[in-house]
């Protein structure tokens, strides 16, 4: 038997013929259903400019104004990383961390690695660290929570909304945007493609070696 | 379908990280695509589960005991735990935000708990099951933990905007242990290799 040929389910280990689906069609583990190929249409394309839209739109997500509160005639401001360092000041620096990674960084390292990666795949350009970096991308997904983090905005609004008027800032608006896009990407990101693409650069580098 | 169907039992090793195929009797540690160490099953799958898992049960504890959050309010501080100030938003005419935040602060914590823990006594008592279900419960625990973080994530925000003279919100130390626990069980999910569901079927 040739591996060229087979597949093997991640989640239950069924041995299966390669299927070829076609764009806009959907191939399940026939045993345990698992979501397998979801060919896109245009993958590289489409990841490398939502990538850089993503990187963009990460900026004034993060550095702009969330919310503001006003409360005995002051006014507060919030942003992303003034949660983070409010946490820092009051002795919560392991909670501090985990709001940093999973609202800041990872996302950063998140939106980073597929613009590198689906930018080389774009140009066609081999490197040597495509695969370390689609690695790094695959452990990272689940720790990446804007969503989670944007239901939490929702919900302290409510709650503060109770006690005093809010006013949103543009920084708000750049993080929902930041939200749809990185939820377009990953919806656009043909993984299982994006790795024959890369078998096929490295190894015109081993051929060149 | 029986489990000579698994590639493994045909000779065959699923790269974790790439999906690449590799011929157990090639004999190779790393696989030829990502450079990936290769192993048929996650390695100590369940020593590892079970060790998180544990430690979850155990941060669990202080994470509803120990208040998560202070209000102080011109001198009175106002100390609430986990299920408190669920209490707190549904008396105050909150209930669709109280239901949200009792549905990830406690049902989703706990119901992973056990989750996990029927989880890996299945494989280690090798209980008769249907594989195709429990694997589908896999997905739902993998899935719905970071869910979770909503209560943190809102506590960094509302220690962050209310910091006025006068009236004031401070985290708890259960914030530390709920987060200890929701990290925990992330992993304990992650390291739980759901192929063990079918292997012994
Ligand atoms: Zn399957
Ligand atoms: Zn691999």
């Amino acid at each position: 038997m040739n591996s060229i040929n087979f597949n093997a389910c991640p989640e239950c280990d069924l041995l299966i013929s390669i299927a070829h689906p076609k764009i806009g069609e959907k191939h399940h583990c026939p045993r345990c259903n698992l979501l397998l190929l979801r060919p896109r249409k245009r993958s590289i394309e489409r990841t490398f400019a939502l990538s850089i839209a993503g990187f963009i739109l990460f900026f004034p997500a993060n550095f702009l104004p969330l919310v503001s509160i006003t409360l005995l005639g002051n006014a507060n401001t919030g942003i992303l990383m003034s949660g983070v360092i409010a946490l820092l000041t009051k002795n919560m620096w392991p909670v501090a961390i985990v709001v940093f990674l999973a609202s800041i960084l990872f996302p950063l390292i998140q939106i980073s690695l597929s613009l590198l990666i689906s930018g080389h795949l774009y140009f066609n350009r081999p490197n040597r660290y495509l695969v370390n970096w689609m690695r790094w991308m695959h452990h990272l997904d689940e720790w990446v929570m804007l969503e989670v983090y944007m239901l939490s905005i929702i919900v302290a609004c409510v709650k503060l909304m109770a006690i005093s008027p809010l006013t949103f800032g543009w920084g708000l608006y750049a993080f929902i945007g930041l939200i749809i896009i990185t939820t377009l990407l990953i919806s656009n990101l043909d993984i299982p493609f994006f790795w024959q693409k890369i078998e096929r650069l490295t190894q015109d580098i081993n051929h060149a070696d | 379908m029986p489990t000579k169907m698994n590639a493994l039992r045909q000779g065959f090793i699923r790269c974790h990280d790439c999906g690449y195929l590799v011929k157990t009797i090639a004999q190779i540690s790393s696989c030829p695509r990502c450079r990936s160490h290769l192993h048929a099953r996650r390695p100590h799958s369940i020593a590892r589960t079970t060790a998180l898992l544990l430690s979850s049960f155990f941060m669990y504890i202080p994470a509803n005991i120990f208040p998560i959050m202070t209000v102080n309010q011109f001198g009175t501080g106002d100390t609430h735990t986990i299920a408190g100030g669920i209490i707190e938003l549904i008396d105050g005419g909150m209930l669709p935000i109280g239901l949200l935040v009792f549905v990830a602060s406690i049902l989703v914590p706990s119901l992973k708990l056990i989750g996990i823990a029927l989880l890996l006594l299945i494989v280690y008592f090798r209980w008769p099951i249907n594989s195709r279900r429990w694997t589908s419960i896999y997905r739902i625990i993998a899935f719905i933990g970071r869910w979770s973080m909503l209560d943190i994530f809102m506590i960094s925000i509302l220690v962050d905007l209310v910091d006025f003279n006068g009236v004031q919100i401070i985290a708890g130390p259960a914030a530390i242990a709920f987060s200890a626990v929701v990290i925990l069980t992330m992993f304990a999910a992650e390291n739980f290799d759901p192929r063990l569901l079918w292997d012994n079927q």
